[in-house]
């Protein structure tokens, strides 16, 4: 198990790295995509590797002449690496997420490597319209035509069959790790689990299968002792929480169970069901999985963030809740005072902590959470 | 307590910097009587629980022609918190959802509309007006309550996600319509400005959920939709939009009658007041005195020396004072992207015989909903016609939706041999705003331009 994590821990660290020494190995098209809705089984099926960009932990320098310094820490980092040239290996972009600032930073990327195609399909945010079924579809199979273009030839239905089989495979492996952390049978750190998820938004979808199978083999048969306070943490939408932030939170006490990061759950949550035609299993993947993991990006009647939570909290025995919140995330910033309302109604202890590309001062963050575990500790007592 | 105005160097015009001549702007006359046309829509809006007529709650684009069509009041949202940050009486609203926890990063449209919303569902289960310890909530405690909610926000997620807030905090009662109204990306090759197969599917996209929007309108209040009220409301409308036009060609003249300041002021006549003969009336009002002005040679500032394009939404706060800042120094703002690529900018798209698709097509063309590179060639055409020498980029902070491509306007408009300057503000939050930095990047940019024309 450690190899593969270390392996995991190499990907995340460099994820353009990994991509460019496997286009060189390959010769397969580097597709970088934007989260956080967009599926990455038809890259896939096109002989890309799909790899979803992250950000990164260089300070933001060059990219500040072409985003404003309030815009959030994932389109600031993206700006800048492509103003370092690193998105110069990208063959395309794909992304088709309804998201303000994400839209100015495709616009950026289209203005600095005009050769790189932007293949960029909209995707419906209001998800219970009449048409949003009907619309979803449309969008999946414009991206597939374009993404024939960009080839050169077909993409086969069954090569995309096979794309999202493996995908399912590498979902279903993440949400077993998942389980049998929050069972006590594998002992994994929220930096390890963060390894395991974000390195499925980078890594040969084949290639990740196999070290996670190694991973999750390595459960132990029964639960280990419980410690720490049980923690479930939210949000984040976009990038990756700091590791850091998790450790601290470990250090502090404590334990976290579950989580609906999009370096989480939110990620994983849902498969595609490979019995329909493949532009039916994406549509219906995209709008189902609102439900088992609504996101505030999107209008969705049916679904309420702040019940799930509540839920998920509950199933997870938490004993409180951590908010991730990225500076300058409109959705979450509107969502917020709803979810802090709901747990204030029910007495569950909760935390909000707002993240940022650089400064993030670890030791007077280490107070609050030292706080924080207190009150929940006690107040499961 | 020392009186700054007072002491300010041109105490006719507080709002200019130490430097230049201190003018004020000559706003044309005809926008009083436009003010006044705003009024009575307000009044009238206030009125409409009484008069027994539906209210609905929308955001985004200029859809209000359907509501007209269907009998119904409407309040714009973001349209109400200018009207209420350009009367200095947003702080109320922005207290009650700053204390809720919407954070002083929101856009501050919306900030101001939810706070307006918490005080009115406070005071409808209390029985009492909201915020009834400020009088500056008089105003707002006049607001009705919408029966009905319908979103089409163009470009701006912010957008979306703001009246789905709404819808929540009323419990999910209230109806709610969204008209996805999806960016003009223009990545195919066929991509042009009013052209290409995006451009013809989107169309098609947005008229399909228009012709809903009037079944949703019928489902809620048992009415069946007037079209031929639609097409006439239309006939209005599209007429006033043309004389627009025909008034923003007069302001090619040298010096230009008319500025950017008095197409903000007439804003509210194609945004969200009714399609009848008024509107038409106004421009009309607008277009004689702007051809009287044209024929006297005289221009809305005095002395103009510089002509510039405005970027970015408008700070409701302070109208009146930029008019007068870039009038002191010469300046005429003579076009900008909020006023000049909105607001039913392609009139000749419209069929009021049969409206719905050329509708459609003017909410897809608002002033962000194109991809940088079609919008860029749109701004360019504009500081070409309008002979424009530098750009001023207003960075509206919490909009990212007016923002975001103005790092790649400027750059562009370097490209073509024209200044820019950056200035931060906001739309209705006056503390973004700090006038020193204007003041002194103003000066620079003079400067720049001065030095530009001495070495042509």
């Amino acid at each position: 198990m450690r190899q593969a994590l270390q392996r995991f821990e190499a990907v995340c660290d460099a994820p353009l790295a990994y991509a460019r020494a496997l286009k060189a190995e390959s010769g397969r098209r580097i597709i970088g995509v934007l989260p956080m809705q967009f599926p990455l089984e038809l890259a896939h099926a096109a002989g890309a590797l799909p790899v979803i960009l992250q950000e990164d932990r260089e300070p933001i320098t060059v990219g500040q002449s072409q985003v404003f310094t309030f815009y959030c820490g994932y389109n600031r980092s993206l700006t800048d690496q492509l103003m370092r040239g690193e998105f110069d290996c990208l063959d395309a972009v794909l992304f088709g997420d309804h998201c303000v600032q994400l839209l100015a930073t495709a616009d950026v990327i289209r203005a600095h490597l005009p050769n790189t195609p932007i293949l960029f399909n909209q995707l419906i945010s209001s998800l219970a319209a009449p048409w949003a079924m009907e619309e979803t579809r449309n969008t999946f199979r414009q991206l597939w035509s374009e993404l024939e273009e960009l080839i050169g030839r077909p993409i086969a239905a069954a090569d995309a069959a096979r794309s999202i089989r493996l995908y399912n495979r590498d979902r279903q492996l993440m949400r077993a790790a998942f389980d049998l952390r929050r069972e006590g049978r594998l002992n994994l750190t929220g930096r390890q689990m963060q390894l395991i998820v974000k390195s499925g938004m980078i890594m040969d979808v084949e290639a990740h299968i196999a070290l996670l199978e190694e991973i999750v083999g390595a459960a132990a048969p029964t639960p280990a002792p419980e410690t720490g306070v049980r923690v479930y943490l939210s949000g984040h939408y976009c990038q990756a929480p700091k590791p850091e932030i998790l450790d601290v939170i470990e250090e502090c006490g404590g334990h976290i169970v579950d989580d609906d990061l999009y370096h989480g759950f939110r990620f994983i949550s849902t498969d595609m069901d490979e019995t329909l035609e493949p532009v039916e299993a994406l549509a219906r993947w995209y709008l189902e999985r609102n439900l088992r993991a609504p996101c505030a990006t999107l209008s969705d009647e049916r679904a309420d963030w702040d019940d799930f939570l509540l839920d998920a909290v509950g199933k997870a025995r938490a004993q409180g809740l951590i908010i991730l919140q990225v500076k300058y995330c409109e959705p979450h910033m509107y969502y917020y005072p709803e979810i802090k309302e709901a747990f204030d109604q029910r007495a569950i202890p909760h935390l909000l902590i707002e993240t940022e590309h650089e400064q993030m001062p670890l030791e007077a963050l280490k107070t609050r959470v030292e706080t924080f575990l207190e009150i929940a500790r006690r107040r499961a007592a | 307590m020392t009186n700054l105005i007072a002491e300010a160097p041109f105490k006719d015009n507080p709002a200019a910097p130490a430097y230049g001549t201190g003018e004020r702007a000559d706003r044309l006359k005809a926008t009083r009587h436009g003010g006044k046309l705003v009024n009575d829509y307000w009044a009238d809006l206030f009125a409409a629980k009484q008069e027994g007529r539906k209210v609905v709650w929308y955001n985004g684009t200029h859809i209000p022609p359907f509501f007209q069509a269907h009998g119904l009041a409407w309040v714009h949202g973001e349209a109400w918190s200018a009207y209420l940050a350009a009367k200095h009486g947003e702080a109320p609203a922005q207290k009650a959802g700053e204390a809720r926890g919407y954070d002083r990063e929101l856009c501050s449209y919306a900030r101001t509309h939810l706070g307006q919303a918490i005080l009115s569902i406070k005071a409808a289960q209390e029985g009492v007006a909201g915020g009834a310890d400020d009088a500056r909530s008089l105003t707002m405690a006049k607001l009705p309550m919408p029966d009905m909610i319908v979103n089409a926000y163009p470009y701006c997620s912010s957008g979306q996600q703001w009246d789905d807030m709404v819808y929540r905090m009323f419990g999910k009662k209230i109806p709610i319509f969204n008209v996805s109204v999806p960016l003009l990306w223009g990545g195919r090759k066929d991509a042009g400005y009013l052209s290409g197969s995006e451009w013809e599917e989107r169309s098609d996209y947005v008229s399909k959920q228009l012709r809903a929007l009037a079944a949703f309108l019928e489902e809620n209040t048992g009415r069946k939709f007037d079209w031929d009220r639609l097409s006439e409301a239309m006939s209005y409308i599209k007429r006033a939009a043309e004389l627009r036009l025909e008034c923003f060609d007069l302001c090619e003249a040298r010096p230009a009658p008319a500025t950017f300041f008095d197409w903000i002021a007439s804003i509210a006549h194609l945004n969200f007041m009714p399609g009848t003969q008024a509107i038409v009336d106004y421009f009309q009002m607008l277009r004689d005195e702007i051809a009287g002005r044209v024929a006297r040679g005289e221009g809305a500032v005095k002395n103009e020396k510089y002509r510039l394009f405005f970027d970015g939404m408008m700070n409701w706060n302070r109208v009146g004072w930029l008019a007068d800042k870039f009038a002191s120094v010469g300046a005429s703002v003579v076009a900008g992207r909020y006023t000049h690529m909105a607001f039913w900018q392609e009139p000749g798209l419209i069929d009021v015989n049969d409206p719905v698709r050329g509708m459609a097509q003017n909410y897809l063309i608002c002033p962000n909903n194109h991809g940088a590179p079609i919008m860029i060639e749109q701004i360019n055409r504009l500081c070409d016609k309008f002979a424009v020498d530098g750009l001023v980029m207003h960075v509206s902070r919490p909009c990212r939706g007016m923002t975001n491509q103005q790092f790649l306007i400027a750059d562009a408009a370097k490209r073509r041999g024209r200044q820019s300057l950056f200035f931060e503000g906001d739309v209705a939050d006056d503390s973004f705003y700090k006038d020193e930095l204007l003041n002194t990047r103003l000066e620079a940019m003079i400067e720049s331009m001065d030095a530009q024309r001495r070495a042509a």
